[in-house]
């Protein structure tokens, strides 16, 4: 099976190479940006199968990425991640279209199981409106 | 599109065209879809499960979980729901719009319970101390407001001096941002361990140390001092006191777990302002916190500012005994210079018993050699003691017996013992600093005999906090001694200072060579009920680190390895009902609780989910019914055959892709039509020993599993139609069992990819019976960890699960797991009686490996 392609979107700059590089270790076509505005033109340019979206970000949160994702792409699956645990964000996220809204820290074991989920997800969506 | 009936007709004769190789195609693509909602469907139910689990597990241990554990459960507990929610919509779509309102009213609750702001105090920035009433708590901090009323209410002297509020506090906190920055870094780093306690505390007090004053806030703080420099020149200097909410709840006192910076010259308030704030994130305060269940956001400071007293004498006065409540003499703990010697427990103080009304005075001297004064600029330094004043007591008999009078007075205006800071100024005169209700705790009664017991490495010191207790001698010296300080050890340390307060959680005892019964470290060892002798001298060396010792606080001696006769039970000191635990309880009382016990009552309904346990259960039992049922008219593809074995059997399977040999039409599916190969192995597993229980023919796996829970009203049926059902493909197996409350997931992928490949097994079990549930599940992870399972359990939950493996070893996995679930009988009857435990345990050993090696031989002829 070909490698997944992950977007990683976090402004915590440590935090987002590290992912990104834990990632590729275990296999995923994995890449990063530390805006929203950089995720979407990312999105339109070369699409990837799974976004995994920090919440709390300057200028566009994640919110607002994850709508706009959504809006151009629908069959982009987004996995929202999170510092700031809060029923409602985690709520108005899925019913956005989020894949799922983890909070951190996460075992990067779970995470991938999370990106492969979503992934799946996306792949029959495609398949059914291809 | 082909119209579906044509399609079947179609199908049956065996005649496909073109046109409906594409349909199927279609309609093939739309099952996978199906199918995987299901499966989503399945995995947030177990996250789900899994949380709820935690929670109750949580509930029934002593130790508390954090309040941002509790924000981030109800946050994935409710996410998960949403996700049930949506999926099976997605699987039958607009049949059950009212899911949507129970869910968005029970997230509504959980909102407001864990988002839990406190509504903030409203009121002005600073406020002088002397024109604070009664019930000003609120605003300027329990502490400051009692010191305000010794003053204004007792006619007692204490300092000029004004209090910054919470009010302020809460303005700093919105100025800069922190709440949500503070709320994630008290979930990302937790503070269960030292390490990550101290690792949180430094990065949050760095927020308050980077923080900016609000600028109107900034403004005030000049204005007050002034005001104080007006009425006391303009040497003025200031000792700065925490004042936090908080302090008062429970029987807490947070002794010396704030900050305090004395001699502060006004130009750098701001900054010991900082200082003081964030020390309501220091790691002291932090395992306070813990300790007594309070949640982060009841926490807001108010800072007292006060005119620095250049004090010739100070200490403490505790208007009662700590330890023996028949005891009413005052205690007075006096040393030279500023009282900070006494109350950090770095001088020996002189310690004066006051029997208040007959005037009679005990004096037992102390050995103080240096003293704090001011420093010149700012600060305060320690200096050598004058040799003259050595062999002088710092409190003549006149200012003892006053000092004991008013220490009464203050005990009958406020109905108990107190625990005053005082001192005494150059001008002679006493002035209070601070005034808190004395933590007590009886010392054992009698002490009774033990004989033969070994000689003690030391003995002498003064009983800090009554009981004995067993350890691993730890010295602490330094922060970094204080990071490998291990759970159950006995903390030795020279000095008792305070900052080594939060390592009081995980001791089991505590001795120092310095300090007095008055020190703070002395009041948080009480408090937590660890034992303490404090003031050993330099005999303390003779405690060699790694050395097991048993530590009789109230007999006042060390003794050599574990003296059982002299162990006595640590007193329970939590407060029983804390606002975390009350949290926790409402938490657990909208989540765990399931009222939808029984799908065939017409109380299943959407309108009686009261819990999120309740809206699991049902998108479970619906979605489940969407896809099984077994009509099977609209997706003839997807309807499931019953296995035929012999006989009919209650084991249901659907192919998912690859899973049969051929196109199975009708109601049954025969062994050999089978081609999964994970269901094969799993299949083999359970027939590969015999067993020594009923048949397993005719009986579901579930009702294999859930007869062994113990639970009789389960095993007469509780209305689910027993069953097991199986998703199975070519490389992949998904096993859903369920009955009652008790539910099993298998789920294995083995295909050619190693790094995809998984296998999964679930098993949760609800209702009674919790320790012996417990004790299964750790035997039945043993053998699962030993071929290469990483195992978790929670509560009454366990989770084995093995990742990157090549497809022969996945099928290995799963063979083992088919004989576990099957003997999971006899390891239930084997707990009844623990010589069984050890023999079965030995038996499953036995036989998985002799598995293993049968599988071994079989797939390599």
């Amino acid at each position: 099976m070909s490698q997944c392609k992950v977007l990683v979107v976090d402004d915590e700059r440590d935090f987002l190479e590290s992912l990104v590089r834990r990632l590729q270790r275990r296999g995923l076509d994995a890449r990063g940006v530390d805006t929203g505005m950089e995720a979407l033109k990312l999105v339109a340019e070369d699409p990837p199968e799974v976004v995994v979206l920090d919440v709390k970000m300057p200028d566009m949160d994640g919110i607002a990425t994850l709508k706009a994702i959504k809006d151009r792409d629908p069959k982009v699956e987004v996995i929202l991640l999170t510092g700031h645990a809060s029923v409602g964000s985690g709520v108005e996220g899925v019913e956005l279209g989020a894949f799922d809204y983890l909070i951190k820290p996460v075992k990067l074991d779970d995470l991938i199981e999370r990106i492969r989920d979503a992934r799946e997800r996306g792949q029959l969506m495609r398949r059914a409106f291809s | 599109m082909l119209g579906l009936g044509n399609l079947l007709k179609s199908l049956f004769s065996g005649r496909l065209g073109a046109q409906d190789q594409a349909a199927l195609a279609e309609l093939r693509a739309r099952l996978a879809r199906r199918f995987l909602s299901y499966r989503n469907l399945l995995k947030a139910n177990s996250r789900a499960l899994t949380i709820m689990a935690e929670l109750q597990g949580a509930q029934q241990s002593p130790e508390l979980v954090a309040m941002a554990r509790l924000r981030s459960a109800a946050t994935e507990m409710a996410v998960s729901v949403l996700a049930m929610i949506q999926e099976l919509e997605r699987l039958a779509p607009k049949r059950y719009p009212a899911l949507m309102e129970r869910f968005n009213a029970l997230k509504q609750e959980l909102d407001q319970l864990v988002a839990g702001e406190r509504p903030l105090p409203q009121g002005p920035l600073v406020v002088e101390l002397g024109a604070l009433c009664v019930g000003s708590d609120e605003l300027a901090g329990p502490k400051m407001a009692t010191l305000a009323q010794l003053g204004n209410r007792l006619g007692l002297k204490v300092p000029d001096g004004f209090v910054i509020t919470t009010a302020a506090y809460n303005s700093f906190v919105e100025h800069n941002g922190l709440r949500a920055e503070i709320n994630r870094l008290l979930q990302i780093k937790g503070v269960t361990k030292v390490d990550e306690l101290f690792s949180a505390c430094s990065a949050l007090q760095r927020l308050f140390a980077q923080g900016e004053l609000p600028a109107d806030l900034d403004r005030e703080m000049a204005a007050a001092c002034e005001r104080l420099a007006q009425r006391h020149g303009p040497e003025l200097r200031l000792a700065v006191r925490s004042s936090a909410l908080g302090e008062d709840v429970g029987a807490a006192s947070f002794a010396g777990q704030f900050r305090t910076e004395l001699n502060v010259a006004p130009a750098a308030l701001g900054e010991a302002y900082r200082e003081v704030i964030a020390s309501a994130y220091g790691p002291q305060a932090l395992s306070y916190y813990h300790h007594y269940g309070l949640r982060d956001q009841d926490l807001a400071m108010a800072v007292g500012c006060l005119v620095m007293l250049p004090a010739q004498a100070g200490g403490v006065v505790y208007s009662a005994s700590p330890l023996d409540p028949a005891d009413g003499r005052v205690r007075i703990s006096a040393c030279w210079g500023l009282p900070k010697g006494v109350v950090d427990g770095s001088v020996e103080a002189e310690e004066i018993l006051v029997d208040a009304e007959g005037g009679a005075l005990e004096r037992r001297t102390g050995r103080q050699d240096r003293f704090y004064q001011c420093d010149p600029s700012s600060g305060v330094l320690s200096a050598a003691l004058p040799s003259e004043l050595r062999d002088t007591s710092p409190l003549s008999n006149d200012l003892a017996l006053k000092l004991a009078s008013q220490a009464k007075k203050v005990e009958a205006a406020f109905g108990g013992p107190q625990d005053l800071e005082w001192a005494l100024s150059e001008a002679g005169r006493l002035v209070y600093l601070q005034c808190r209700p004395l933590h007590r705790q009886a010392s054992a009664v009698a002490q009774p005999l033990v004989d033969g017991l070994p000689d003690p490495i030391i003995s002498g010191g003064l009983t800090a906090a009554p009981g004995a207790a067993a350890g691993v001698v730890q010295w602490v010296h330094t922060g970094h001694d204080a990071l490998i300080f291990q759970a159950g050890q006995v903390l030795v340390v020279e000095r008792p200072l305070p900052r080594w307060a939060p390592l009081l959680r995980w001791a089991t005892a505590l001795v120092a060579g310095q300090g007095g019964v008055a020190g703070h470290l002395a009041t948080v060892a009480r408090e937590f009920g660890v034992p303490a002798l404090l003031g050993l001298g330099p005999d303390l060396e003779r405690l060699q680190p790694g050395e097991l010792v048993t530590v009789d606080a109230d007999r006042r001696a060390v003794y050599p390895g574990r003296v059982e006769g002299l162990l006595r039970a640590r007193p329970a000191v939590s407060p029983p009902q804390t606002p975390l635990r009350r949290t926790l309880e409402q938490l657990i009382a909208l989540t765990v609780p399931l009222n939808l016990l029984d799908p065939a009552s017409s109380q299943f309904r959407v309108e009686n989910c009261r819990t999120l346990h309740d809206l699991t259960r049902f998108c479970h039992e619906q979605a489940v019914h969407e896809i099984f049922s077994l009509d099977g008219q609209a997706f003839p593809v997807a309807g499931a055959r019953q296995l035929y074995c012999d006989a009919p059997m209650q084991w249901r399977l659907i192919d998912v892709g690859g899973g049969f040999t051929e196109e199975v039409s009708g109601k049954y599916v025969r062994l050999e039509q089978i081609a999964s190969r994970p269901w094969l192995a799993l299949w083999q597993g359970m027939l590969a020993v015999s067993w020594d229980g009923p048949p397993v023919t005719g009986s579901g796996l579930a009702s294999v599993i859930v007869q062994s829970t113990m639970r009789p009203e389960l095993e007469s049926g509780a209305g689910w139609e027993e069953g097991n059902y199986f998703l199975v493909g070519c490389d992949f197996m998904n096993l859903q069992s369920r009955l009652g409350a008790h539910f099993a997931t298998v789920e294995v992928l083995a295909g050619p990819d190693p790094e995809e490949n998984f296998v999964l097994f679930t098993f949760q079990g609800g209702g009674a019976d919790m320790a012996r549930k417990q004790a299964r599940l750790h035997l039945m992870s043993e053998p699962l960890e030993g071929i290469g399972f990483t195992v978790t359990i929670r509560a009454d939950a366990a989770r084995a699960r093995r990742d990157h493996l090549s497809d022969a070893e996945a099928l290995d996995s799963v063979r083992a797991l088919g004989y576990l679930m099957i003997h999971t009988r006899q390891l239930d009857m084997a707990m009844a009686d623990a010589g069984m435990v050890a023999y079965f345990a030995g038996k499953l050993r036995a036989e998985l490996a002799g598995l293993v090696r049968r599988a071994e031989n079989s797939l390599d002829p």
